[in-house]
């Protein structure tokens, strides 16, 4: 079954797998292809949000105190494991593994592990590059024919990101664009709406080493005018692409 | 665009930065819903208590993969438990416990119980108003499934009818549930 030009079938599996009726090894399947497929993972998030409010609906029960030593039990070495063995932790802060690197990283981990801020606190170390522009770059394109449609790229150091729409004919009149960034093993946050002229600016929230350095892919979704009223993508994926840094 | 602030979401936001305190308060906060929920799909007090154990260190190791713009912490971390509960019932040394007996017990077939609880909130308050306009069959096995974790198979013997039918009451139901949330 081709399920991967299957639209109606992805939605019907994300649906299932949301339910629990997907067992098995379609399951694990399942699990395998949304982390190589993001409007999967998608469409996956959507029905596990729909679908939310019944398993809340449940009589809360406080568990057994001795469930909480266990997890506790457990915390020290998670702690150790997600700082230094979380090989994402470092490539995502894009570090040159230089001995001084580690050690200015260590040191900003250790002054502020109890920062309240939303993101890991922002470590930019000037990388001496040759001449090329350091910068993120992501090439969009239709989902089913591959075709580029849109071009995406911020200097590293660059707190807005410049799209360039390859292919009009994504538009749709009394529409809007959003472009999303699909974070490795999370959910997808929405980083705005696209102008309508051939080039427009998405203003980042932080500096794109920081609001990027855990991003391999963006993703555009057609939503009402003034974007998704939920926070999550609620139309269809146009294009989508592995976002990449040059330096 | 964002979501309105949660705490919760404040929480998830510390814990990422390692920040142990804000873990034990998001437990306490949390933990009776999730209990509840594991509890509802595994009816044994000793599996629910190690699904949530393990839940929560992942919830622990993952929170910096949490994003607020697409999920609702508590939607994050239910699907956590969900999908470990699922794993565990599909366990393959796992004995049974008297499927078709206790379980249809647990499973009365009219039993309104959690879909009458569902009153709160917009998000629910939509999807009761879609629930109840699926057909009786449709709405009951997506309950099952959902609440109880149930299998196709499952559901098959538990409502006495054909697979082939309990999979087309599903796969209906789930596309009138979308169409109808999404007309909301």
């Amino acid at each position: 079954m081709n399920w991967r030009n299957n639209q109606q079938l992805q939605e019907r599996l994300a649906a299932e797998y949301a339910l629990g009726t997907l067992r098995g090894g379609p399951r694990q399947c399942l699990e395998r292809w949304m982390r190589e497929d993001a409007a999967l993972a998608l469409a996956v998030a959507e029905w596990q949000a729909r679908l939310a409010p019944l398993a809340l609906a449940v009589r809360p029960v406080p568990p057994p105190a001795r469930v909480w030593r266990a997890i506790e039990a457990r915390l020290p070495a998670a702690a150790r494991r997600g700082l230094w063995d979380s090989v994402a932790f470092w490539r995502g802060l894009g570090l040159a593994a230089s001995g001084a690197a580690a050690v200015l990283l260590a040191a900003v981990a250790l002054i502020s592990p109890q920062a309240p801020a939303p993101a890991p606190a922002p470590v930019v170390l000037k990388v001496p590059s040759a001449g090329m522009a350091e910068a993120y770059l992501a090439v969009l394109s239709d989902p089913k024919t591959n075709k580029p449609l849109l071009l995406v790229s911020a200097g590293r150091d660059a707190d807005q990101m410049q799209v360039r729409t390859l292919d009009p004919s994504i538009r749709v009149s009394g529409k809007d664009l959003e472009l999303w960034a699909l974070p490795a093993g999370g959910v997808p946050t929405s980083l705005g709406l696209l102008g309508d002229a051939e080039r427009s600016m998405v203003k980042l929230a932080a500096a794109a080493d920081k609001s990027l350095a855990n991003v391999p892919a963006l993703a555009i979704s057609l939503e009402p005018k003034g974007g998704s009223p939920t926070g999550r993508a609620t139309g269809p994926v146009l294009a989508i692409g592995p976002c990449v840094k040059f330096w | 665009m964002s979501p309105p602030a949660d705490p919760l979401a404040s929480l998830l936001a510390a814990c990422a930065q390692r920040d142990r305190a804000a873990f034990a308060r998001l437990y306490r906060e949390t933990s009776p819903k999730l209990f509840g929920v594991a509890l509802r799909i595994l009816r044994r007090e000793d599996w629910a208590e190690d699904v949530l154990q393990e839940c929560y260190v992942r919830i622990w190791d993952h929170a910096q993969d949490y994003r607020a713009g697409l999920a609702a912490p508590m939607t994050w971390m239910t699907s956590i438990v969900r999908n470990r509960c699922l794993d565990w019932l599909r366990r393959p040394n796992l004995e049974v416990i008297d499927e078709e007996g206790e379980l249809i017990e647990a499973t009365e077939s009219g039993d309104p119980g959690p879909l009458a609880e569902l009153e709160s909130g917009a998000d629910a308050r939509a999807l009761k108003k879609c629930l109840d306009a699926l057909e009786a069959k449709q709405r009951q096995a997506i309950a099952l499934a959902y609440f109880k974790g149930l299998s196709h198979a499952q559901l098959a013997r538990h409502l006495r009818e054909p697979l082939g039918t309990v999979k087309t009451w599903v796969r209906r139901g789930l596309l009138r549930l979308k169409s109808c949330l999404e007309a909301a």
